[in-house]
């Protein structure tokens, strides 16, 4: 297998390696990429964990592979279903492992902005809003989240709005990897098509990366398991990520 | 007036249905983005030319933005709004905001169902786990308090949010308007107990042993439903499981511009359907 990341590959399996052995994890709405993760670590990691989403599905096994990560295929072949009102309650009583959560802005501590670019009474941007976050950040024992675009714009000193306070563990983008250390994200691992310097000039907030070296490249195991789960790379187009430009303007 | 509602004539069209719903009502719509959703009776509404709605779903898209499209919207009180898979933002939704055209009461998903659980529980408010350290609550006045036992953290508290009409979208009904659902019930529960009343609409019209078989699959009581319509593929372009997907082509259709005659051209490729239906 070939040494190298595309820019998908590297959210998608990153997004991966944080789940963890029999624990219970949940992806949600408008969010393909930890969909996806979590399909992947089923099929790339020799042990099992609990996966439960918001079509209800508890460790499903979808058909095929939705383009709406909310899409009731996800929940094919579970034996129950556990709805919107159980994850949300099994997340605020502490029993939520991991939970992957969007976000549009992301700040130093690990705040998340969903709501508005501008201020929120007279927004430039409307953003989708509070969404899980401002419950499950805080109340899950580990939320990750990913972006799309690596820039100043997205991961700031100061965010337009705090919808979500409590810190993500982790956070992913195409060039690196930051998790939660001493209270605030520090960088992990850097995508090596990319560098240090490139990760610093590009990111709004500072950040402690004494402990950080590039990302160990995909195994063949995590290779062959996103393929299957996107074997004609319909996703990975649609995802439409690059290194340096994002594609879509909008935040 | 009795609590529940009991007799025949409950299964009305879907013209009959709609027009039930006063304007400047506050409607909880069931199902989640693109899933399940009351979808045909959210364009009968555009139909009827109601005016001044007020929509409350955790996770509106698709309805939320064809009914701000519409301009029938005065409030919206929800917590995440997309057009989800490769779709991305409600634009219809996002320029209503934007341009204060639409009064938006921001919600985290859990605190709209907290104010849902309110109503449903017959208490004033609910406290909502959470919301440590968010801009959220002070957006909305929301309110903390200390335990008044003494035992855990201060928590806040979320106002009782009840809906005047829960709309829902069923797999099932029957004659007296018992109500089935297949795969995830999103919120439809806790909107047909937090609301005044609930209308429906259902894929199929089936005999009362179906429901008297497995009652535990009931999601809605008879007595609870005011009346209900048979609306297949009601949905569109949404999901039905496991009738139907989504109509992407359709969806990519609506969002292709924000032009009147897009509009049109998809409220008229619906109605067809709905003929066929009568028909």
């Amino acid at each position: 297998m070939p040494n190298s990341w595309s820019p998908f590959s590297y959210i998608v399996t990153n997004l991966a390696r944080f789940i963890r052995p029999n624990e219970i994890t949940f992806s949600g709405v408008n969010s393909s990429m930890p969909m996806l993760a979590c399909l992947m670590a089923k099929r790339a990691y020799d042990w099992d964990y609990i996966y439960i989403n918001v079509a209800g599905g508890v460790d499903p096994e979808p058909s095929s592979i939705p383009l709406s990560s909310s899409d009731p295929v996800l929940a094919e072949n579970t034996a129950s279903i556990f709805d919107n009102e159980d994850f949300y309650d099994l997340c605020t009583r502490g029993r939520m492992d991991l939970t992957f959560l969007g976000a549009a802005q992301i700040d130093g501590e690990g705040s998340a902005n969903n709501s508005v670019i501008g201020n929120w009474h007279s927004p430039k941007v409307r953003l989708p809003g509070g969404g899980g976050g401002a419950v499950m950040l805080p109340t899950a024992k580990r939320a990750c989240t990913w972006r799309t675009e690596h820039s100043k714009r997205t991961l700031v000193d100061k965010l337009d709005f705090r919808t979500s306070w409590g810190g993500f563990h982790g956070v992913v983008t195409p060039i690196a990897v930051f998790i939660k250390r001493d209270g605030r994200l520090a960088l992990e691992s850097w995508n090596p098509e990319s560098s240090l310097e490139e990760v610093k000039e590009r990111t709004g907030f500072t950040f402690d990366a004494s402990q950080a070296k590039p990302t160990e490249y995909p195994t063949t195991a995590e290779i062959e398991a996103l393929r299957s789960l996107d074997p004609h790379g319909h996703f990975e187009r649609d995802a439409a990520v690059s290194i340096r430009i994002a594609a879509h303007a909008a935040p | 007036m009795a609590s529940g509602f009991k007799g025949k004539g409950k299964n009305v069209s879907l013209e009959e249905l709609v027009a039930k719903v006063p304007n400047g009502a506050s409607l909880a719509l069931g199902g989640s983005f693109l899933h399940r959703g009351p979808f045909a009776f959210v364009r009968e509404l555009i139909r009827q030319k109601k005016t001044q709605l007020e929509i409350i779903k955790q996770s509106p898209g698709y309805d939320i933005d064809i009914l701000c499209r519409a301009g029938i919207v005065k409030k919206v009180r929800a917590g995440i709004v997309a057009m989800e898979g490769n779709f991305g933002l409600a634009p219809s939704y996002r320029k209503a905001i934007e341009s204060k055209a639409v009064e938006l009461e921001e919600h985290a998903c859990a605190t709209l169902t907290a104010g849902l659980r309110a109503a449903a529980y017959g208490v004033p408010f609910q406290p909502c786990g959470g919301l440590q350290g968010s801009d959220i609550p002070n957006i909305n006045g929301w309110k903390r308090i200390d335990d008044p036992y003494g035992q855990g953290e201060p928590v806040w508290v979320i106002p009782a949010i009840s809906p005047d009409i829960a709309v829902i979208h069923a797999n099932e009904v029957d004659q007296q308007g018992n109500v089935r659902v297949y795969g995830t019930s999103h919120w439809d529960r806790i909107m047909s107990r937090s609301s005044k009343t609930v209308l429906v609409t259902a894929e199929k019209l089936v005999e009362d042993h179906i429901f008297t078989d497995q009652p535990e699959v009931t999601l809605i009581p008879y007595f609870m439903v005011e009346a209900f319509s048979i609306v297949p593929q009601g949905a569109w372009p949404g999901s039905c499981w496991p009738y139907y997907e989504i109509d992407y082509p359709a969806v990519e259709e609506y969002m292709s511009s924000l032009s009147q005659d897009v509009l049109d051209a998809h409220l008229k490729a619906a109605s067809e359907k709905l003929e066929l239906i009568n028909a």
